[in-house]
């Protein structure tokens, strides 16, 4: 094309983009290709780690719900030359981003994955993608080029959170994993393919095009979508930046670009990188909440609250009977879609308050099993429920940083026992330790794998960065000790 | 069994009876979900007690949509809404053909497997309703075996269903009258016309079509900003494949939010694409209360290749150019100009003084109404790179000025094109256009239409196909079998 040097030029160029010096999309795209192994701190590496065990053992219980398994049959119509293992079901592969599909709504169907400041779910919209591109490259990637590509995943997610005020809150309009998710997700993915500055921007552009689902499906069966979606889309985009198409090369800066999915954006563009510049990461600043069971954030507020009051409660009155209570008073944020008093399926119970605090204080804690249908069904929750009145203080902001929750249980004596939690355990406040971090792991994975395979992806994850082969990863997590292989079926059935 | 098996057997066991889900348990479940659903609409914070002694709960805008899906009869289409689909599924192919042509295409084929070059048509409020609705139609029909294809009415009416699912969408907010400025809307309601239209087609209850609907939401929405570019396309086949897979979806049983339409406030269903949201539940069809939108809303179908908004200028500078060419005879040259006026609406994306991309001059009132002035018109040969490149049409866009009066607002309804000329020797020559050829007020004639069918369909198939693709979709509504139609096409 002809280039044109005229003033009539040069002014349209100034009054149609929104920089004169280097744009953040620019930016971006520089830093995804440029940011290289040597740029992992220690500090970086050991918090990754940590996510991507945890990732991996919530992704592997995900593999037995229902909503997994209703998105692995639409996809199994789906085939190509190279595909890529399906956790927890040996045997069948899909063709790599819809295995980053089905492996992105295992993590997040149970609402048991990571959680960040500002709000998102960064990990299972990164790994999946990241270990099903992986399998089907040539040469395989080493430990620390995965945990490289991870990174940069979760740092670009990092990054465009903070470009809105309102992404500092519990989000309202568009659910944040489908929107910086994908993103992270084209980054992590370029990286991986080891894409030039230009078709790394193409890929955040075509990326931001598949962001974007409403709150609403929060709380309902199709909330793990969001994650799943978020991983494939932006595999799409990385391989379809990689055959050459292209985007809108400023769809960071543009307020039509990103910019649609918040009322007030701001962004601005990245440091420099360079081979031996330091980098500062967004995850050494900020850590990362890991749950202690399977339902959104705000729930374990709520749930450390309810075991303080009922432990005061049984302190004094160690035979009580919990009928005695008369009335429960929750002090919580205001926030719409976790304000459900009678949730009536698992979704709504993994985003209810009520729910939560009243399993707390039944049983003095909250685990996988208090979701069941049993659990869900009892009479005397039930009861309970109907006693819960929320209300929510002014200084109470709806905010993963600055919320806290407190409790007031009235007894039929009319005696009160209250209790607040500011910091639940696991909050990036106050970590997970190590030993429970496995031992969640663990618990979640045993559903699974059995212990041999279990305590080889702990080894291998722990082992991540010095290891030049890890190809044993998705191996692993391809297991299942209730089923088996599709080929040794055949063999049995033939002995 | 192979995967072809699979996707075969699911699908017809679905377009046989649906989900029968009447167990007591299941409608008690539903019953109370809705509840506590309604309560949430209402905008009330309800304790637990509250909740279970509502009384019997009304419908909600979401399930209005999923009944309306789901009821739709052949028999609700009038003559008027068959003659429009016809039509509009005769352009779609054809610019779907020309389509596959493209470098987009072969990117988008090579990486998988309509909108390539922005020629299908548009309607009002704005979008591209028929590209995102007909790809996904005609590729559950290829699925379905041999001996269970849809018959044309059951595809047209299925095809009428997302069609009027996205007008009814965009009713919903003022915003959507406007040249949109956030997201592209064939990537918002375009997803949902075709959940909708594929639910309907794979024939699920109301409840799966509601659902379906909730599941296309959060699969919709792409930013404006990749418009005029070459991931514009895509905005368009992903509306279609993610429509179309969340209507699989649905008949496997997945649930979303049965509030998706309606408007709750602190949550955002289908509103978060939107700053104003106002939904309308959709009449019962057993009242007789209801009548499709494109009866009295026609669509616009485009003579060339680029945004509708080009149109305008186009054939307002056509004018000047046949006076021009009346003045002095022969072609015109760029030395004649000394300035060019352009009076259109204020749209960014659309302003473009100097395209570098097919893409960009496509979205140019500055490009189109220049190449109209040499040329008399613009065409599909308009946007190839040696068109692109000439000196006499770089000589004139430099010579190109743009004014937004306020009395041209960037709506398709009400906009109109303008182009002053002001020559070397002192002449003003002025050409308007308020509605262009092919505008719903004034639209191709079949003639027309079935001229730029097969001048698209022309360069990918043999005159023998195209003339009889050109007859099936005319008698669509009376084949038992679509299978003439899908045979054609391949």
């Amino acid at each position: 094309m002809i280039k044109w040097e005229n003033a009539k030029t040069k002014r349209w160029l100034n009054e149609s983009s929104s920089h004169t010096q280097k744009g953040v999309t620019e930016s971006f795209g520089a830093a995804v290709s440029c940011l290289s192994t040597s740029h992992l701190t220690d500090e970086v590496i050991r918090r990754s780690k940590r996510m991507i065990l945890d990732t991996l053992g919530v992704g592997l219980l995900g593999t037995s719900t229902p909503v997994f398994n209703t998105v692995l049959q639409c996809s199994q119509r789906q085939q190509a030359l190279e595909n890529s293992k399906v956790w927890g079901r040996p045997g069948l592969s899909l063709p790599p981003q819809y295995a980053a599909f089905v492996n992105g709504v295992a993590v997040h169907s149970m609402d048991f994955d990571d959680t960040w400041h500002p709000a998102t779910h960064p990990s299972g919209a990164v790994l999946p993608a990241v270990l099903a591109l992986a399998e089907t490259l040539p040469v395989k990637p080493s430990g620390l080029e995965l945990l490289l590509a991870f990174n940069v995943g979760i740092e670009v997610q990092g990054r465009l959170l903070r470009f809105s005020k309102e992404a500092y809150n519990i989000p309202k309009r568009f659910h944040p994993p489908a929107v910086v998710g994908v993103m992270g997700s084209a980054a992590a993915t370029a990286k991986l393919l080891g894409l030039p500055a230009a078709q790394s921007i193409a890929a955040l552009a075509i990326a931001c095009s598949s962001a974007g689902a409403p709150m609403a499906n929060a709380a309902t069966q199709t909330k793990p979508l969001h994650m799943g979606n978020a991983a494939r889309g932006g595999l799409e985009a990385s391989q379809l930046a990689f055959l050459g198409l292209e985007g809108n090369t400023q769809i960071l800066d543009l307020e039509s670009g990103f910019g649609a999915f918040y009322p007030d954006y701001v962004p601005h563009p990245l440091v420099e990188v360079t081979p031996s510049s330091h980098y500062r990461w967004v995850l050494e600043d900020q850590n990362i909440a890991q749950k202690r069971f399977p339902a959104h954030l705000g729930m374990h507020w709520v749930a450390d609250a309810a075991i303080e009051a009922r432990a005061k409660f049984l302190d004094k009155y160690p035979n009580a009977d919990l009928s005695q209570i008369n009335k429960i008073t929750l002090r919580v944020p205001s926030s719409r879609y976790v304000d459900c008093p009678l949730p009536v399926s698992e979704h709504q119970a993994r985003h209810s308050f009520q729910f939560n605090c009243c399993t707390a204080l039944l049983d003095g804690e909250v685990t996988v099993e208090s979701f069941s249908k049993s659990q869900m069904n009892r009479s005397a929750l039930k009861e309970m429920l109907l006693k819960v009145q929320l209300e929510n203080p002014h200084d109470n902001h709806s905010s993963f940083e600055k919320m806290y929750c407190e409790i007031a249980v009235e007894t039929t004596q009319g005696e009160t026992f209250s209790a607040r939690c500011n910091t639940f355990y696991g909050h990036w406040r106050k970590p997970l330790s190590h030993e429970d971090l496995v031992r969640k792991f663990r618990a979640n994975a045993l559903n699974v794998l059995s212990a041999d395979v279990v305590e080889g992806i702990i080894y291998t994850v722990d082992r991540l960065d010095t290891n030049q082969d890890c190809s044993m990863l998705w191996s692993y997590m391809h297991f299942n000790k209730h089923m088996m292989h599709k080929d040794e079926r055949r063999y049995s059935a033939l002995a | 069994m192979t995967t072809m098996e699979i996707k075969i057997c699911f699908i017809s066991n679905n377009w046989q009876t649906g989900v029968n889900r009447d167990r007591l348990e299941d409608k008690l479940t539903r019953s109370t979900r809705y509840l506590s659903a309604v309560s949430a609409a209402r905008g009330l914070h309800k304790s637990a007690l509250d909740v279970v002694e509502r009384p019997a709960p009304e419908e909600t805008v979401t399930s209005s949509f999923g009944r309306f899906i789901q009821s739709v009869q052949p028999r609700h289409l009038s003559p008027t809404v068959l003659q429009r689909s016809k039509r509009m599924v005769l352009d779609s192919i054809g610019v779907g053909l020309l389509g596959s042509t493209t470098d987009v295409f072969e990117l988008a084929l090579q990486h998988c497997q309509a909108h390539s070059m922005d020629f299908d048509d548009t309607w009002h409020p704005a979008t591209h309703p028929s590209g995102a609705v007909l790809p996904a139609l005609l590729a559950i029909s290829d699925m379905l075996h041999n001996n269970s294809k849809p018959s044309g009415l059951d595809l047209l009416t299925a095809f009428s269903v997302g069609i009027e699912i996205q007008g009814r969408l965009m009713r919903f907010s003022n915003e959507a009258h406007n040249i949109p400025k956030r997201f592209h809307p064939p990537s918002v309601v375009g997803t949902l016309g075709s959940a909708a239209a594929c639910a309907r087609l794979l024939s699920l209850d109301r409840n799966q079509c509601s659902n379906a609907l909730a599941i296309a939401a959060s699969l919709a929405g792409a930013p404006m900003a990749n418009a005029a570019t070459q991931s514009k396309p895509l905005h368009i086949g992903n509306a279609s494949r993610l429509g179309l897979e969340a209507a699989l979806l649905a008949s496997r049983g997945l649930e979303a939010s049965p509030l998706v339409l309606d408007a709750v406030p602190g949550v955002a269903g289908f509103s978060a694409f939107y700053e104003d949201y106002a939904p309308h539940p959709i009449a019962s069809l057993e009242e007789d209360e209801h009548s499709f939108l494109i009866e009295t809303q026609d669509i616009a179908f485009k003579r060339f290749p680029a945004h509708l908004g080009m149109h305008w200028i186009a054939d307002a500078a056509a004018v000047v150019h046949k006076s021009l060419v009346g003045l002095k005879g022969g072609s015109v040259s760029p030395n004649l100009v000394q300035d060019i006026l352009l009076r259109v609406p204020l749209s960014k994306y659309i302003n473009r003084p100097f395209p570098e991309t097919e893409h960009q001059a496509r979205h140019s009132f500055q490009f189109n109404a220049c190449t109209a002035l040499l040329d008399g018109e613009v065409t599909v040969q308009s946007f190839h790179p040696e068109a692109l490149q000439r000196p006499e049409l770089h000589a004139l866009l430099s010579r190109v000025r743009v004014e937004h009066p306020h009395d041209n607002p960037a709506n398709f309804n009400i906009m109109y094109g303008e182009v002053e000329v002001t020559l070397v020797s002192g002449d003003v020559l002025r050409g308007r256009c308020d509605t262009f050829y092919g505008h719903w007020r004034n639209p191709l004639s079949q003639e027309s239409l079935q001229k730029k069918f097969r001048s698209n369909a022309g360069a990918v198939l043999s005159d023998e196909r195209v003339e009889r693709l050109i007859e099936a979709v005319e008698d669509l509504d009376r084949l038992d079998d679509c299978k003439p139609l899908l045979a054609q096409l391949q």
